[in-house]
């Protein structure tokens, strides 16, 4: 209809096009972010806010790991360098802090960025750069797409495949149950919607709850009143950890606890920062059923736990282990396998080729196999179902220390239990890929 | 006299000459020679070109051969009745306009450099008389000072597009510009972002604004104040709903809204709707006041996160909108006018797409995508404006630009900018790599050196907190605009950077380069140069 107008395949061909052929008036270097000493990696995510508690451990396990690392001479004899940013979980504030890392302190990658919809706020200032993104802390699916995000390199299971997941575990275990659902009404719902859709799983009440919105009572009222009027006897909570610590609360107020059997996502599960939100309340959510995709913090069988918590004892002293330890440090050993495979002079290119190449034979502590490839940025696809415990760890249903593996796609694929499995820990938790 | 005092006593003298300008009766006789004044340090020089548009020229008794041409930015071409809030009692003016401010003509005059520039011939939107009156200040000039041998254009929002336009035109006739924050390549890409919103306050908000399709002379002035007057009204009551739904989380709209709306909508604060039609239209959500980021209290508060994450990108919407409407009605009227109907027509476009990428980043401020896909779905089922076809083809008669660049440009915009868009300056860059890329192919085909960019372009960055709150946690809206902010909100430093690097271009025949630039660019404070920015390009460039 206009004839400037262009599209948006072209707009990014003929940036593409420019970047590849313009001769910069910024001064040539070996690569942004990487010197002859040190690579410099940045991360954001809320270190304040209502979004902050647990999530504000991440950063701190992940540079505990990297001292580690650098300490026994780094990566190809380069130390590494986390610049942490703090977004409070506001997509303007991640566009802001994204726009220092990238522009001023010039970091040569992004690792571990944490949320859906801060994700997606800096994917236009990624994507011009060429910032490779490694394994962001969400599980939005549409993450995968290489077309729009070809940098990004997404690790966790995804909503949809998670949900499917949960699915099948509810037709095996809760047949004729009435389960209702409290999802956040984002991308991150939505792709948990679309895995139960998928699942066949029916629902006699469906909550949607915008994000943030959990910090208001009366919409906690509304979510009761809605299981109640239900008669829903379980309870699936796709939210983030603050709302199923106000559901948790919600119910107890109803006089609800112990009658209705709550099944909590990945993402609210977080035994530890839930004892921090809900205090003396905390035993209420004992017996709760949880999936996870990482063993159980407390698994002191579990070799991949035992290495991450001395490293935490060392690097990290008075840091509680848990998910959020576990998670910060799992990210980083990947990005240190990813790094190291990058080659001794990495650039972006490397890396992001590195990643397809090779990702999905490095050791991490999730029992899933890791997709990367040429033709795939998707991470891992497997979840097993625990039972949170009185001190806030999920233990598995199948026993202590025995994982029973599910896996699927965020498709059409059947959900399929298999066995744990992953590469061996490398020896003193220190990759020689 | 050494250079410090020189250069104080001309700016001193520059403002005092400017501050004249403004209440001089510039000779209106058709392209009479300029009158001077002949006056030591700065010779000050007023005349008229052939159209009748007033100017003003500025030469320093040391003048070096440069003159720096300047193209000031929109001015209504209405007078505005006292009754209209914010911007009531506005006269027409043509006042020569010779440069961004008197500091910067100071600082330009006690280099050696001289300055010029018009009130143009006609206000509202004249690209097309403006680069015309352009190209004869240049011939006039350079009569008058026959020691002229570079003239540098540059201009700001609609001057920023005449300049462009008038590069284009004159090609290496110029020795450089700087279209700064620079309107849409068209006046139709330009007016969609204002049409979009218009569309959206009288859907959601108000159905008695008319936002367009304006009737012929003295009948469509009255309907444009009309509308002018319910816009700010509808946005004062948002105001006050949108104080009381971050107070008591209910909904508040604004009495004038449609009952279907409330039907439909009724659980959904107006907030959201606000912010809602504001993405869609491409506004920015961070504002001169309101970063998204901040709130009252402690940071680990959830009042402190309620209002950064639900509130301040609403608020932000409303404090671009506001300022941003009056131009809209205005231009509207201004530019149907010129064409002879209605212009903006809405009758393809899909909201849902415009709004894809965004509704995923504010999903919460939005009050989620159940929330949001209710209002795009109101919005999908709603009158849609439609265009008068003639008006419309008359309309793209108007000059466009095209991105063609010959000698070195340099942009400057904010990334949140509301009036024109980062994104046009990210267009411009766009536009020009493509030209570019076909040069270094050509001359590496003829076995000639690649050649550097012609382009650079500057972004101002917002600061990541800037909201302030009073002792009540009320937000505070008396500061200066924060950086990044606002409409060709620059400091006196960045012009005078852009002046340096114009004047460096100027001399040597390309653009500054490697850390110099950087430093440079660095110490103007608050922006980047960085080669692969690109900021979100406006609707009427990005959508499908």
């Amino acid at each position: 209809m206009f004839v400037q107008r262009r599209t948006k395949g072209g707009i990014f061909a003929a940036v593409v096009a420019a970047a590849a052929l313009v001769v910069s008036a910024i001064p040539a270097h070996a690569e942004t972010g990487v010197t002859s000493s040190t690579i410099k990696l940045g991360v954001t995510l809320p270190l304040t806010g209502a979004a902050a508690p647990g999530y504000n451990k991440i950063p701190a396990a992940m540079k505990a790991y990297f001292d580690y690392v650098n300490a026994n001479g780094g990566v190809n004899g380069r130390q590494i360098k986390l610049i942490v940013k703090d977004d409070a979980y506001s997509p303007s504030q991640t566009l802001s802090v994204t726009n220092d890392l990238i522009l001023k302190d010039k970091v040569f990658a992004l690792v571990g960025t944490l949320g859906t919809a801060n994700n997606e706020a800096t994917t236009r200032l990624v994507n011009s750069q060429g910032v490779p993104r490694l394994f962001v802390n969400t599980g939005f699916s549409g993450f995968a797409d290489m077309k729009k995000y070809p940098t990004t390199f997404p690790l966790f299971p995804s909503y949809a495949t998670e949900a499917k997941i949960m699915g099948k575990y509810l037709a095996d275990n809760f047949a004729g149950h009435k389960v209702a659902l409290i999802y956040q009404d984002d991308d991150f719902g939505m792709d948990a919607l679309k895995g139960f859709n998928t699942a066949g799983t029916t629902f006699v009440a469906k909550i949607p709850y915008a994000a943030l919105s959990q910090a208001d009572p009366s919409v906690i009222g509304k979510w009761v009143t809605s299981i109640v009027a239900s008669g829903a006897d379980t309870v699936v909570m796709f939210g983030v950890t603050s709302a199923t610590g106000a559901l948790a609360g919600g119910l107890y107020k109803a006089g609800l606890i112990g009658k209705v059997q709550l099944i909590l996502g990945s993402v609210g599960s977080d035994g530890t920062t839930l004892k921090g939100l809900l205090g003396p309340l905390a035993p209420a959510l004992a017996g709760s059923i949880a999936a996870s995709f990482l063993p159980s913090p407390s698994d002191a069988t579990d070799e991949y736990i035992t290495q991450f918590k001395a490293i935490n004892t060392q690097y990290n002293p008075g840091a509680v282990f848990d998910n959020n330890i576990l998670v910060g440090m799992n990210t980083a050993m990947l990005t240190v396998q990813a790094l190291r495979a990058a080659g001794a002079s990495p650039t972006r290119a490397s890396l992001i080729k590195a990643i397809e190449t090779k990702g999905s034979t490095w050791a991490s502590a999730a029992f899933s196999p890791i997709l990367y490839s040429a033709k795939s940025h998707v991470g891992y696809t497997g979840y097993w179902f625990g039972k949170l415990g009185l001190d806030g760890n999920a233990v598995s249903v199948d026993g202590a220390g025995k994982y029973t593996l599910y896996t699927t796609d965020s498709g059409s694929a059947p959900v399929v239990k298999a066995a744990a499995a992953r590469p061996a820990m490398p020896a003193k938790g220190l990759p020689k890929n | 006299m050494k250079i410090s005092s020189m250069h104080k006593k001309v700016a001193v003298l520059a403002a005092s000459a400017l501050a004249a300008l403004a209440f001089a009766s510039a000779p209106t006789a058709a392209h009479a020679a300029p009158a001077c004044d002949g006056k030591v340090p700065v010779t000050s020089c007023i005349g008229a070109t052939s159209d009748g548009a007033p100017y003003s020229m500025m030469v320093p008794a040391n003048f070096n051969g440069t003159v720096y041409l300047y193209s000031h930015g929109y001015r209504y071409n209405v007078d505005i009745p006292a009754a209209i809030p914010l911007i009531g009692g506005y006269k027409i003016t043509n006042t020569p306009q010779p440069g961004p401010n008197a500091s910067v003509i100071g600082y330009l005059l006690g280099k050696g450099y001289a300055v010029m520039g018009s009130g143009f011939a006609r206000q509202g939107w004249n690209a097309d008389s403006g680069v015309a009156t352009d190209v004869e200040l240049i011939n006039t000039f350079k009569t008058q000072f026959t020691k002229t041998d570079h003239v540098i254009a540059w201009g700001e929002s609609l001057g920023g597009f005449i300049t462009q336009g008038l590069a284009e035109k004159l090609g290496t006739q110029l020795s450089a510009a700087a279209p700064l924050c620079m309107a849409s390549s068209t006046v139709e890409a330009e007016l969609k972002m204002a049409g979009d919103f218009l569309w959206g306050l009288k859907t959601f908000f108000d159905p008695s604004i008319k936002a367009g399709n304006y009737s012929a002379g003295a009948a469509g002035y009255g309907e444009a104040m009309a509308d002018l007057g319910k816009v700010f009204t509808v946005m004062g009551k948002l105001q006050a709903g949108i104080g009381k739904e971050l107070v008591t989380g209910a909904p508040s709209w604004p009495d004038t809204t449609p009952a279907a709306v409330k039907t439909m909508l009724g659980s959904v604060p107006s907030r959201s709707a606000l912010l809602l039609i504001g993405l869609m239209a491409g506004l920015p959500a961070q504002s001169a006041h309101f970063d998204g980021t901040t709130g009252p209290g402690s940071p680990n508060s959830s009042s402190y996160t309620g209002f950064a994450l639900l509130g301040s990108p609403a608020l932000a919407i409303l404090e671009n909108g506001t300022n941003a409407a009056a131009l809209a009605i205005l231009a509207t009227l201004d530019v149907e006018q010129q064409s002879g109907g209605a212009i903006f027509d809405n009758t393809k476009t899909d909201y849902s797409a415009q709004v894809e990428s965004e509704a995923s980043t504010y999903s919460a401020a939005l009050s989620g995508a159940t929330a949001t896909g209710g209002m795009l779905a109101y919005l999908a089922a709603a009158p849609r404006a439609t265009a008068t076809p003639a008006a419309v083809t008359k309309m793209r008669s108007l000059l466009q630009w095209t991105g063609k660049i010959s000698v070195p440009e340099v942009t400057m915009v904010g990334v949140s900018d509301p009036i024109t868009p980062a994104g046009d300056s990210t267009y411009l860059a766009n536009q020009y790599a493509a030209q570019y890329a076909a040069q270094i192919k050509a001359n590496l085909k003829n076995h000639l050196p690649r050649g550097s960019s012609n382009l650079i372009s500057i972004y101002g960055l917002t600061p990541t907190h800037y909201t302030t709150f009073d002792a009540t946690g009320s937000p505070v809206t008396s500061t200066p605009a924060a950086n990044g902010t606002n409409h060709c909100n620059f400091s006196t430093t960045q012009y005078k950077t852009v002046a340096d690097l114009l004047a460096y271009a100027s001399a040597n025949g390309k653009h500054l380069s490697g850390g110099k630039l950087l430093t440079a660019v660095r110490k103007m404070g608050g922006s980047t140069v960085d080669l692969k920015f690109q900021a979100a390009l406006p609707k009427y460039y990005s959508q499908d």
